[in-house]
């Protein structure tokens, strides 16, 4: 939070007077201020502060209008597996963090690499490959498998259509996870609404080995980045309604929890 | 002066007249599964479990008996009628769920009401499908009477709590309603992230540094600020991991070393008596706010509910005020259903 000193040369109602007032009531940053009978310019500079505090934290939202948020954006996307589909009721939902927990050569793999394939038809799809798993040959192996048989050309060009709709980039460590994270965030900031084939899909495969290694028994920096990461890709999955799936490799005595 | 201080002494009300006010503004409120306790405003009550046992749920369903309404065209529904505000700060919260289990809710006060009455099947159904618009409304309504906003880390959760009170001042002006139920999902949600930012040393002495137990603090004095503005029941929860039963020892040993190597902020476990099941992680600021506190985990039975439905059977235990009953209840269409 801004000292009010700083603030002033955006907001020229915060001067000198508004600032003393504060600074009787103890208040030298954005805090809240006690509202008493005082004068317009008071209650001016106290509405100014009020607003900006107001603007550090997301909207509040009726029932009614989550709801319509919900029907209108947040959709789900079938993995293309039958019985998976089943367990999720229809897929994958727009806008909710989907794990995938297994122990190695479980086949969290091909189910990321499945649903991408699916997704990719008519949505973008980023896929964050933490092990050089992301096979190409998979990916149009599962479309070769759905697609009605046709002249060589037609596949050859909805092939091409569905990969460019899949953008792969290899992460190796948690901090460069962050980072194009980030980058999708502005990215997806710039391009939200326009445009007709839009990113729908988020995979991280998997996650659990880029937080191992930051992971000890009693750090609370690696626990730290663990729940931001969290917290950043449920807030792209809600703001910017996208499904994410991430896998996670449980090694068999240590459960780590992500929130 | 002198007629100044004499309006000092002249009495308001009596004690009965004033137990009678206070009774009908702010009733007792039995919420199940949280029934054995009686439940009023200024209270602030903790919901303690490991993920997945269904504290999130209790939440919900204390919310839909708040929005609504008492009465409605004849209906009773039982509710309250007034507002309640979710702040969501797992960001795990289903907006689908949550129309689902007040639309059933709805439905069935609704039907309950008709079947009073000794209609047949079909009177049953054309009253249901004569009903249909009016449950609209009445939905629409209820749903809007809930309040929720997400927050991604403390600073925003500070800024919330701090603009609430305008917020509500709003809310009365234009719908005319209170605020009757604060609920915080989860409380200890960005622990881990407060207590790795490390405090770095500011320029100007006068303000305090972001560190675990100032944020927490600051979160308690604004609550406790705001409830003497809005009184509100406040309901929050918080995720722990329980210990094995048969491992306690190695666990109160564990948590003994690393409470006076690291953290200075949990309870001394040896001065009470009640040796909890999970490791206390909230500092001592909110521990002494919470007045309630409420343990639930699911079990490994399963409640067989027709073919398809198998419901998982959850137990609640009071730890403060701490009574020896166990509760079961089971999660359903409707919400909660008490088993025993």
């Amino acid at each position: 939070m801004a000292r009010l000193a700083n603030l002033e040369t955006e907001y020229p109602v915060l001067d000198s007077t508004v600032r003393n007032f504060c600074a009787s009531h103890g208040i030298f940053s954005a805090a809240f201020a006690e509202q008493n009978d005082s004068s317009e310019r008071l209650k001016e500079g106290i509405a100014q502060v009020l607003s900006i505090i107001d603007d550090m934290h997301q909207p509040w939202l009726n029932g009614m209008e989550l709801l319509e948020d919900a029907k209108r954006n947040k959709h789900v996307f079938p993995t293309g597996i039958q019985g998976i589909d089943l367990l999720l009721g229809d897929g994958i939902r727009v806008g909710q963090l989907t794990e995938l927990v297994g122990p190695s050569s479980s086949g969290k793999t091909q189910v990321c690499l499945r649903t991408a394939s699916n997704v990719a038809r008519n949505h973008m799809v980023l896929y964050l490959d933490t092990g050089n798993s992301f096979s190409p040959q998979c990916i149009a192996y599962f479309l070769g498998k759905t697609i009605s048989p046709s002249s060589a050309q037609a596949k050859n060009q909805f092939l091409q259509k569905v990969m460019s709709n899949i953008s792969c980039h290899s992460v190796f460590d948690i901090f460069a996870m962050f980072d194009v994270l980030h980058q999708l965030e502005s990215y997806l900031r710039c391009q939200d609404g326009r445009g007709c084939c839009q990113m729908r899909l988020l995979i991280v495969d998997s996650i659990s080995s880029l937080i191992s290694p930051v992971l000890g028994s009693s750090s609370t920096l690696g626990r730290a980045l663990m729940t931001s990461a969290g917290y950043l890709l449920k807030k792209l999955a809600h703001q910017h309604n996208l499904a994410v799936l991430v896998s996670f490799a449980r090694v068999s005595s240590v459960l780590v929890w992500l929130n | 002066m002198g007629s100044h201080a004499k309006a000092w002494l002249v009495e308001d009300e009596s004690a009965r007249e004033m137990l009678d006010r206070v009774l009908t503004e702010r009733p007792f409120l039995l919420l199940p599964p949280l029934h054995r306790v009686p439940l009023r405003v200024g209270n602030v009550v903790e919901l303690v479990g490991p993920s997945s046992s269904s504290k999130t749920h209790i939440l919900i369903q204390a919310a839909i008996t708040c929005i609504l309404p008492k009465l409605w065209k004849g209906v009773s529904y039982g509710g309250l009628g007034h507002s309640a505000m979710f702040i969501d700060l797992d960001c795990r919260f289903d907006v689908l769920r949550f129309s689902e289990l007040l639309n059933h809710r709805i439905m069935e006060a609704a039907n309950g009401s008709s079947s009073k009455v000794g209609c047949h099947q079909k009177d049953s159904e054309a009253q249901f499908e004569r009903m249909k618009p009016y449950n609209e409304e009445l939905f629409a309504l209820c749903m809007k009477r809930f309040l929720y906003i997400r927050c991604y880390d403390s600073s925003e959760f500070l800024a919330t709590l701090k603009t609430l009170h305008y917020r509500l001042q709003k809310e009365r002006e234009v719908h005319g309603v209170n605020v009757h139920l604060l609920l915080i999902d989860s409380i200890g949600a960005f622990h881990w992230v407060d207590r790795g930012s490390s405090s770095f040393p500011l320029e100007c002495d006068n303000r305090k540094s972001w560190h675990l137990q100032n944020v927490s603090e600051a979160v308690v004095q604004e609550i406790r600020r705001l409830l003497l503005v809005h009184p509100m029941l406040v309901m929050a929860t918080k995720a722990v991991v329980l210990g094995n039963k048969y491992s306690t020892n190695e666990l109160t040993w564990n948590y003994r070393k690393w409470s006076a190597v690291d953290n200075p902020y949990s309870r001394n476990i040896t001065s009470s008596d009640q040796q909890l099941p999970y490791r206390e992680y909230m500092p001592a600021a909110w521990q002494s706010f919470v007045t309630h506190r409420i343990l639930v985990r699911a079990t490994d039975d399963d409640l067989v509910n027709g073919e398809h439905q198998n419901n998982s059977i959850y137990l609640l235990k009071w730890l403060l005020p701490p009574l020896n009953s166990l509760d079961k209840f089971t999660v359903r269409d409707t919400g909660v259903f008490i088993l025993s």
